[in-house]
């Protein structure tokens, strides 16, 4: 099926593919992506996969447990199970973390579909019917009404509409929960506030906490591996350590003397916790931190405890207890270090997560303030407490606002009025601020590699990012210029690498991309050398 | 004189209506404390919201007043009621047909609460120069209110109807409520074809008013069968989604615009001790079903 014309009980019809994705039917990219030829084809599944894993929908696959049912009695199962955790996911009991939230979304969506154009992946996918905003929200909304409520047990269908809940629309609306980056920005166009961001999280809560059933990169490899070893990332406490100091002595190497990273340094003002990807992938952003908090004279500490490094929590996304769990580790890390405050690195779901969801699990002493790092490093600019020669960025920079960062905790100016004062070349993208789109990499899928689920992301996820900084770099698209891209976020610099490398934007236009600190440094008087190397 | 069965169809839906609403309203302002899930721009950001900023942009902000401001929060709050602005901005198309269907409405809940005024002015206080006026507003916003409710639901009914993204979407109670408005204002514009100075309309809320002490007006059986239809159709609103000018306001102020902080010591901080005290019910392998949520923060394999 082309995907347009799908209906909301076709979710319950058993067939191969509810949608097949088509390159032609994807939303067109500006020049140079305007020819064809310019990126890659779709692929088809492998038949093996489709045995194992929920090819159903769109033939992609974000969940990589096997969870499909072979018998009636598992269906049977299945689908006992998924109710028992919708009546919970409706009760105050179950659910005081969002039922208020829920149930306003489930009741009063007047489906006037405001909502769909404000959508990236909607729009980018060719505008197929399963990804509008409504449409997960609408079949979770027919199964609570039908099986439920007492209008919908007693009028049916007239009250509900149609659905049929069996394994086929359970297996579906589980990936369907995958599809979704809980950016909110259609929320934002609601004239009623229903959030289907929050319907869509509140389907993987159901998955997770009531049958264990979520992608492996994000309980199994994220939040249990954080908790067991201390990050997400496998990285080990000893690790850490290791990494710091190799830190060290590649600022060395850059400032020409040796910066003393503090490691676990008591009563210190500040924790400063970064995503612990950071130190893996792009260790020059928790280096540029410690050159800029050192010549700051900020008194810092990072923590070498299990998860003292690590700030991410992946709980977020999927799993209130795991998000709880998280957040009490990250707060006890703080408080046994006697710190006045934890700020968070650029990372913008740990932002969320410890600054503005755990501020409702949090209490006593474990209620130790929490804040952005972003209007630290503005108050630095601003202070002047660093020699700063904007001439020194003197190429095209734009900025990605991270989602968990600006829409959603309305940290918008601090790193604008940076940019402002060290980039000479800045441009915004379009939109920008609050109203910006996601990267592509939120709720999870930037860390989510299996099978063929990066062809997805790279294909219909990330695609309207991809576009925004194609046209934020229109006047100088030449690859003669290099370009850069800040995003001050872990998250989002791993899908922007992604698309960078799927459509080739660096090969094709000299675009780079990278943290907002590492511009600051680069920015440095006192560096002989750049900073950053492109 | 004394009260008809008619008249007491009206004060009973009226009752009903004003019952089952704050039942609603009770409903939603019980609900437990919930996690944060603000949304920006949240509007009574004193001096930051014009770009979605919050208090979180400061250094420290724990230690800082928190500016808001209630005159931000009625600005926008007006614009969605009174000019449904996010429909007028995201969806033009539609906003054309269910503009003039709120708008009328409003206009003929405007209408009702004149003529409730307008029997009190005969009843029970006579201000005639006041009464003059109270007949001259009567008169506009009945004519407005139904020509364009009647428009509006008419087109808001043909556009669920054409438009398959929204057919695909709609339930039969959705068209069954277009439906039953439509029926109370086709009955009530043939009503007003031969009542258009709306005399009769006001003697019948005279009477209502008066609670049987001035005689109601020989209404025609079309009259009356509106009048019946009006009121089933006010006892079925609050238990049906059109009751979203409830939901609308907790959707906004308890969950979008709700950003207060748990600062150390406050009245929140003592309810999010009580939350997370509060057992988890929840099956997966990874957590311990029947302990507190507390235990289960604290206790991982
Ligand atoms: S979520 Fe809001 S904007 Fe979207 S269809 Fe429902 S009421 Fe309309
Ligand atoms: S939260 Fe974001 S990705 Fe999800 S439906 Fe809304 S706009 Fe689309």
């Amino acid at each position: 099926m082309a995907g347009d014309e799908i209906k909301i009980e076709d979710i319950s019809k058993p067939s191969k593919q509810m949608i097949k994705l088509r390159l032609e039917d994807l939303m067109p990219l500006p020049p140079p992506y305007d020819k064809p030829g310019m990126e890659p084809e779709l692929t088809d599944p492998k038949p093996e996969w489709r045995e194992k894993y929920v090819t159903e929908l769109d033939g992609y696959i974000a969940i990589d447990v096997p969870f499909k049912p072979k018998t009636k009695e598992e269906e049977e199962k299945l689908v006992k199970s998924f109710l028992e955790g919708l009546q919970k996911l409706v009760s105050k009991e179950g659910n005081w973390t969002f039922l208020q939230p829920l149930l306003l979304s489930l009741e009063y969506c007047a489906k006037c579909h405001t909502c769909s154009e404000a959508c990236p992946i909607y729009v980018s996918s060719g505008r197929k019917e399963i990804y509008r905003p409504t449409y997960r929200a609408e079949v979770l909304r027919r199964i609570w009404k039908r099986y439920l409520t007492p209008a919908g047990k007693t009028f049916g269908k007239f009250v509900s509409g149609d659905i049929e809940l069996n394994g086929t629309t359970i297996m579906r609306l589980a990936e369907l929960a995958y599809r979704c980056t809980l950016c909110r920005r259609c929320t934002q166009t609601c004239p009623i506030g229903v959030d289907n961001g929050l319907i869509t999280h509140e389907i993987r809560k159901l998955f997770s906490q009531e049958m264990g059933i979520a992608p492996k990169a994000i309980h199994e490899l994220g939040t249990v591996q954080h908790l067991k070893v201390g990050s997400s990332t496998g990285m080990t406490p000893d690790g850490i350590k290791d990494i710091i100091e190799f830190i060290e002595d590649d600022i060395e190497e850059k400032l020409g003397r040796r910066i003393e990273i503090p490691v676990d340094e008591k009563g210190a003002d500040i924790l400063l916790i970064h995503n612990a990807g950071e130190f893996l992938s792009w260790p020059e952003n928790p280096a540029a931190f410690a050159i800029l908090f050192e010549e700051a004279g900020i008194s810092w500490t990072l923590s070498s405890e299990a998860l003292g490094y690590d700030g991410v929590n992946y709980g977020v996304w999927y799993d209130d207890v795991q998000l709880a769990r998280i957040a009490v580790r990250h707060a006890e890390i703080a408080r046994k270090l006697d710190v006045n405050k934890i700020v968070i690195g650029e990372c913008g779901h740990a932002h969320k997560a410890l600054t503005v969801i755990a501020d409702r699990v949090l209490h006593d002493e474990l209620n130790i303030p929490r804040e952005s790092c972003l209007p630290i490093l503005w108050d630095i600019v601003r202070k002047k407490k660093l020699n700063l020669d904007p001439e020194k960025n003197n190429f095209p920079v734009t900025l990605h606002d991270p989602c968990n960062i600006v829409r959603l905790m309305g940290i918008v100016e601090p790193q604008r009025k940076i940019l402002k004062e060290i980039c000479p070349q800045f441009r915004e993208m379009s939109p920008n601020g609050v109203y910006n789109y996601c990267c592509g990499g939120g709720s999870g899928f930037a860390i989510m590699n299996s099978m063929n689920f990066p062809e997805w992301r790279a294909k219909v996820s990330v695609r309207m990012k991809c576009k925004q900084i194609l046209s934020a770099f229109q006047d100088c698209i030449d690859p003669s210029i290099d370009k850069y891209v800040c995003a001050p976020c872990s998250n989002c610099k791993g899908a922007i690498r992604d698309i960078l490398e799927h459509y080739q934007l660096t090969q094709n236009c000299s675009i780079y991309y990278g943290g907002l600190v590492e511009l600051m440094v680069n920015a440095m008087v006192d560096l002989e050398e750049p900073f950053l190397e492109f | 004189m004394g009260i008809s069965a008619l008249q007491l169809s009206s004060y009973v839906a009226f009752a009903v209506f004003v019952i089952v609403v704050a039942a609603k309203w009770r409903k939603w302002a019980s609900m437990p404390l919930h996690l944060r899930w603000e949304l920006y721009p949240v509007p009574h950001e004193a001096g930051k919201h014009h770009y979605g900023g919050s208090y979180l942009e400061e250094v420290d902000w724990w230690k800082k007043p928190r500016h808001t401001t209630l005159a931000g929060e009625l600005k926008d709050m007006l614009a969605e009621m009174l000019f449904i602005k996010r429909v007028y901005v995201y969806k033009r198309p539609l906003w054309w047909l269910t503009y003039p269907f709120h708008a009328g409405i409003y206009l003929i809940l405007v209408w009702f609460a004149l003529l409730v005024v307008h029997g009190i002015l005969n009843v029970y206080v006579s201000i005639p120069a006041l009464d003059s006026i109270v007949k001259v507003l009567i008169q506009i916003t009945g004519t407005i209110g139904i020509i364009a409710a009647t428009l509006g639901c008419l087109g808001l009914l043909f556009r669920r109807l054409s438009d398959s993204a929204m057919k695909k979407y709609s339930s039969g109670v959705e068209y069954f409520n277009l439906l039953f408005i439509l029926v109370v204002l086709l009955t009530g514009i043939a009503v007003w074809m031969n009542d258009t100075s709306f005399e009769n309309a006001m003697a019948y809320m005279t009477a209502l008013v008066s609670f049987g002490s001035v005689e109601a007006p020989q209404l025609s059986q079309l009259a009356q069968f509106h009048v019946v239809l009006m009121a089933l159709l006010w006892m079925y609103i609050p238990f049906t989604k059109m009751s979203h000018f409830v939901g609308k306001y907790f959707t906004f102020h308890k969950v979008l615009w709700e950003d207060e902080p748990n600062l150390r010591g406050s009245k929140l901080e003592a309810k999010v001790r009580e939350a997370v005290r509060q057992r988890m019910p929840w099956s997966a392998p990874h957590l311990k079903k029947g302990k507190t949520w507390l235990e289960n923060a604290a206790e991982v394999e």
